[in-house]
């Protein structure tokens, strides 16, 4: 029904056979990274990260271009402009988010700003029934990856698993499922709270009576036929696989449970996503500390985040598995643009949401918000991207999903955003294990030109540059080179100030920087 | 949720109109395992003997309470085995005394749960700490207040159980009315005042307009609940309290919207919430909103058009009727027809509280050790129960456990892979595994005092028998219980297990006859406990 290899280029054996240090790695994952069919779509993974609660977006992705209206607003809880972690001039992390400050610099995280939906729901539970849904209609009780799931595997969960898919199509880390895998029978997530211990349950052959009690027993008996089969897989894979990183901290529960998660990817399993949680997020109160507004506990949450964030990506770089792995956060709402009077804040309209690997086109989407001096009460900050077509784009871009079949998987009219799709382009999601390659960028910002400088092998290059809605705006280069080191002037003085995106891509390994166009 | 089209038998009855049907052990338990956490089977013969009626009214009654007694080194102020709950903190670091009595008030919630009476009092409490699910506050005392606020009113007045917890000082904490204030208000409480206690959320039917009320009503209530502030939290000096301060009011005029006949709210100072409640009580709406949850609780969960427009609407009429005072319609809902139609039986999976309690209320198994050591084991299951999704005295949000209202799967949600697996461990565990063990004490499933209470013990078939009809609400196919029989008397002869029996009775206190009569009891216990067929009420 949907085509998933639309983008994949088929990439050679000799393309990934480069010999590189895979220390203390276990055997089979070597054979199966090295020796194993090329990769593609096929091989992704999803990692989703539920900030629930409601995530303060404007005291953790900061725009500094708004900080004095903000001081008006928010004076209680502001982070203090020297504590920023700017990512480019005008916009700035939280200072307990260091880890997810370092990955941006080197392009494996970015945000897409404002992103909400229309007449923003303020219920808690309405709206992450929407965000989980991805359907504004009350009606609909899917999530949106179970209805993608339920297009691809007819007949789940009856039919599953099977030869063809033994392994769970997606898992939620702890112990309940996420409304995100909703599929029309049964939720395709796996609740799971430790790979290492799953066990054999008594199998029943208990039936349907056709009542409520027997969709009971239907449920029950089936939920044990699968939970065994899973469980043994996951096991399986939890045992083959690894982890490297010397990052996790054990008494981050995210670290922990996306250390499994590194585990079992490594380990062979084939499943597609995996949802985390972290609860806290509805700061209604003591979101700061009084005496330190860098502290408290949006501060706490946010760094169990970025942590755990960089510890995986760490992993995944380690384990040589980093190109298979994109990952995204959402939260039900953002906050109110004023605080209140208990050093927190209530709930409000759109948010930024995090994305993190390494097939990233664009790292900052979307402008920063406006803040005015002067806002209505109970005002939040407007919704400028709608986060359905946050998920279109990422089920074009990430499992290749054709947009034909998207579209038919929501309810409004699709725009689809260049998110998630800088390693389809010419393959280089099969090359994340070549070695990476160094970019200089001079005079970077730049007025009216600037060079890039990088090494290449004897192949084809192409120079790109973007701006922050995705849109290619020049192409400096794009053709056969030498193997050697380059530098290539372009102008910019077409271009208006601001910040772009410059990207080469090369089989030898691609990569990209941002540059800044100044006035 | 079914698809429509594999519900072949639509129910009986949608009417509320007394039900007339027999009365037997199916229909008693029934009502038994909707009213209790575990019925026995001594309790559910004598349901039977009593008549529906009987029952039903003396099920609607709410026995007296103890209260939580001191036990840990930390309580400094309450004398050890007395209660603490009308004690000051003391002077200095109060964290050892708190954490002394919070877990204290924890281990006396599940020291009710398993030691309750023939009366709905402990279902009708976790449907209200649902309904309001409000965290632990940072004062037991208050936690305590809260909790007995509840008990109080859990078969009284529906509006009146509001009011009063609007002002609780551990409700002014949970949902920010200490820092709501005409200077800075906060809508927190005023929302979920609406959304999730009294009126219900419906449809977004425009900007900001929820079918019930609008975003303009939110920020009106938040000025109208203004002025209260909770004092004396974890004090030396006094008990904590909720005053009004006139000073932090909003004494201006607040204007309604529409769905409430454009009506105004002046002035009303220290009563003014009140006279909020009162209008916004008026609105049919509160009554359907709260009987819907009563029937997902009590009933099943699915609220088709048919059970809305019939069983809902004539719950809510019920209500109305009666001033907002629950009784009347528990003791319609509990006695019609639709109550006791075979399509309702065994609706609901067991929640974390239900499969524990089902498993020691139903075997009569309750720890009879010292204060110190019984108060341990109920912490212990507390923690269980923690894991398995319910936290008694910690909803996951305001919202309540998401099974009772998450729709598709709603108490499907109790079950996953996760929590199935945990479930079966729990059941190995205080079976054949030897349960708790605390200071020495071992306590667990009480297989004999369950074997003991039966029909007749001695029949290898009246145990299986009586085994299916105490904890399946649709009870066993042919083949599974020949198979818990087989496990019963080891494969022997039915005779066999009737020696066996006779032993034990004629040796009293002797383990050499008791041991193999315990063991061939928990083994079925053990593999009930793990069927799909147990996991339902």
């Amino acid at each position: 029904m949907m085509k998933r290899r639309n983008f994949v280029k088929t990439v050679g054996l000799a393309s990934v056979a480069t010999p590189f240090m895979l220390k203390g790695m276990k055997f089979q994952t070597i054979g199966k990274e090295l020796f194993s069919t090329p990769k593609s779509l096929e091989d992704r993974v999803l990692v989703l990260i539920r900030l629930n609660g409601g995530n303060d977006g404007l005291n953790t992705l900061i725009p500094l271009d708004q900080y004095d209206n903000l001081a008006i607003q928010r004076p209680n809880i502001l982070i203090p402009e020297n504590e920023v972690l700017s990512l480019t001039p005008t916009l700035g992390l939280h200072p307990a988010m260091t880890g997810m400050k370092s990955l941006f610099d080197t392009n494996k995280m970015g945000v897409v700003q404002n992103v909400g939906y229309p007449e923003q729901n303020r219920s808690h539970f309405r709206s992450m029934d929407i965000w989980t849904s991805g359907m504004m209609d009350q009606s609909v009780t899917t999530g949106w990856l179970g209805r993608t799931f339920d297009a691809q595997y007819p007949n789940y969960p009856d039919d599953y698993p099977n030869a063809q898919y033994p392994h769970p199509f997606a898992i939620s880390m702890g112990y309940e499922v996420s409304a995100t895998c909703q599929g029309l029978m049964a939720n395709f997530s796996q609740a799971l709270n430790n790979p290492f211990d799953t066990f054999a349950l008594d199998p029943s052959s208990v039936t349907d009576d056709g009542t409520y009690y027997g969709s009971h027993m239907a449920f029950l008996a089936n939920l044990i036929n699968q939970s065994n089969s899973y469980g043994a897989a996951i096991n399986d894979a939890a045992d083959n696989g690894n982890t490297l990183s010397t990052l996790y901290d054990d008494t981050n529960p995210l670290a922990v449970q996306m250390r499994y998660i590194a585990q079992m990817i490594s380990g062979g399993l084939e499943t597609k996503v995996y949802i985390l949680n972290i609860d806290g997020f509805d700061t209604h109160d003591s979101q700061v500390e009084q005496s330190d507004v860098t502290t408290g506990n949006h501060m706490l949450l946010l760094k169990r985040l970025s942590d755990a964030v960089t510890a995986f990506q760490d992993d995944l770089h380690l384990l040589g598995i980093e190109h298979r792995v994109a990952g995204m956060t959402f939260s039900e709402f953002g906050r109110q643009v004023a605080s209140n009077a208990s050093e927190g804040t209530d709930h409000g309209d759109a948010a930024p949401l995090f994305l993190f690997g390494t097939c990233l086109n664009t790292q900052v989407v979307g402008p920063n918000p406006q803040i005015d001096s002067v806002i209505t009460d109970q005002a939040g900050v407007p919704m400028q991207i709608d986060f359905r077509d946050v998920y279109a784009s990422l089920l074009r871009d990430w499992f290749g999903v054709d947009e034909t079949s998207v579209q038919s998987l929501f309810e409004h009219q699709v725009t689809f955003y260049d998110l998630m799709n800088a390693c389809n382009l010419v393959g280089v999601d099969e090359l994340d294990a070549k070695k990476e390659i160094e970019v200089l960028l001079y005079p970077n910002p730049c007025v009216s030109g600037t060079t890039i400088r990088f090494q290449s092998e004897n192949e084809y290059v192409r120079i790109e540059v973007f701006d922050l809605n995705g849109r290619s705006v020049l192409v400096p280069l794009d053709r056969q080179l030498n193997a050697q080191q380059h530098d290539v002037y372009f102008e910019t003085k077409d271009l208006s100030a601001g910040q772009y995106v410059v990207k080469i891509r090369k089989e030898s390994g691609s990569a990209q920087t941002v540059l800044y166009r100044l006035q | 949720m079914i698809p429509d089209q594999t519900i072949e038998q639509t129910p009986v009855s949608y009417s509320l109109s007394p039900y007339t049907g027999s009365w037997t052990k199916a229909e008693a338990a029934h009502l038994l395992r909707r009213t209790l956490f575990g019925p026995t089977n001594q309790q559910i013969l004598d349901t039977v003997s009593l008549g529906m009626n009987a029952a039903v009214s003396s099920l609607l009654t709410m026995p007296v309470t103890g209260q939580p007694l001191a036990y840990d080194p930390g309580e400094t102020v309450a004398a050890f085995g007395s209660t603490w709950v009308n004690s000051l903190y003391p002077t200095g670091n109060t964290q050892p005394c708190e954490s002394a009595r919070l877990t204290s008030l924890a281990a006396w919630m599940i020291e009710r749960v398993n030691k309750e009476q023939y009366s709905i009092a402990e279902k009708m409490c976790l449907f209200w700490q649902n309904h309001f699910a409000a965290e632990a506050c940072l004062d037991s005392v208050a936690n305590y207040n809260y909790v007995k606020l509840i008990y109080d009113h859990a078969l009284g007045n529906f509006r009146d159980l509001v009011k009063q917890m609007t002002i609780d000082p551990c409700m002014l904490l949970f949902l920010n009315g200490a820092t709501n204030n005409v200077f800075d208000p906060n809508e927190n409480y005023a929302r979920e005042f609406l959304e999730l206690y009294s009126i219900g959320k419906g449809p977004q039917t425009g900007p900001g307009d929820y079918t019930n009320y609008t975003e303009d009503d939110v920020a009106a209530g938040a000025k109208i609940f203004t002025g209260w502030i909770p004092e004396n939290l974890r004090s030396s000096a006094a008990a904590p309290v909720s005053t009004y301060n006139s000073i932090l009011h909003d004494q201006t005029t607040k204007q309604l919207s529409y769905h409430f006949g454009n009506a105004t709210i002046p002035n009303g100072g220290a009563s003014e919430y009140s006279n909020y409640i009162d209008l916004v009580f008026q609105q049919d709406a509160c009554a359907t909103f709260i009987c819907s949850k009563l029937y997902r609780y009590f009933v099943n969960y699915d609220l088709t058009t048919d059970v809305m427009t019939n069983v809902v609407a004539d719950m809510a009429q019920t209500l109305i009727t009666n001033n907002y005072d629950i009784l009347p319609v528990m003791q319609q809902l509990l006695t019609s027809e639709h109550f006791y139609d075979i399509s309702v039986r065994g609706a609901i999976i067991r929640g974390p509280i239900e499969n524990v309690f089902g498993m020691f209320n139903a075997t009569g198994s309750v720890p009879n050790f010292d204060l110190v050591t019984n108060y341990t084991i109920y912490l212990n299951m507390y923690y269980i129960m923690d894991a398995m999704g319910q936290s008694y005295l910690a909803p996951p949000s305001v919202g309540g456990w998401t099974a009772y209202y998450l729709a598709p799967s709603f108490s499907k949600l109790w079950v996953n892979s996760s929590l199935l697996k945990l479930r079966s461990d729990f059941a190995s565990w205080q079976t054949v595994y030897g349960g708790f063990n605390i200071n020495g004490n071992a306590f667990q499933i009480d297989a004999l005092t369950y074997l003991d209470g039966l029909s007749l013990p001695a029949d290898a078939t009246t145990v299986i028998d009586d085994t299916a009809d105490v904890f399946c609400p649709k009870g066993l196919s042919t083949i599974e219980k020949l198979t818990l029989k087989a496990i019963l008397t080891n494969g022997l002869p039915d005779f066999e297990w009737t020696i066996q029996y006779n032993d034990y009775q004629s040796n009293p206190g002797d383990p050499t006859y008791s041991d193999p009569v315990r063991s061939r009891v928990e083994l079925v216990l053990a593999k009930l406990f793990r069927m799909p067929q147990y996991q339902t009420i």
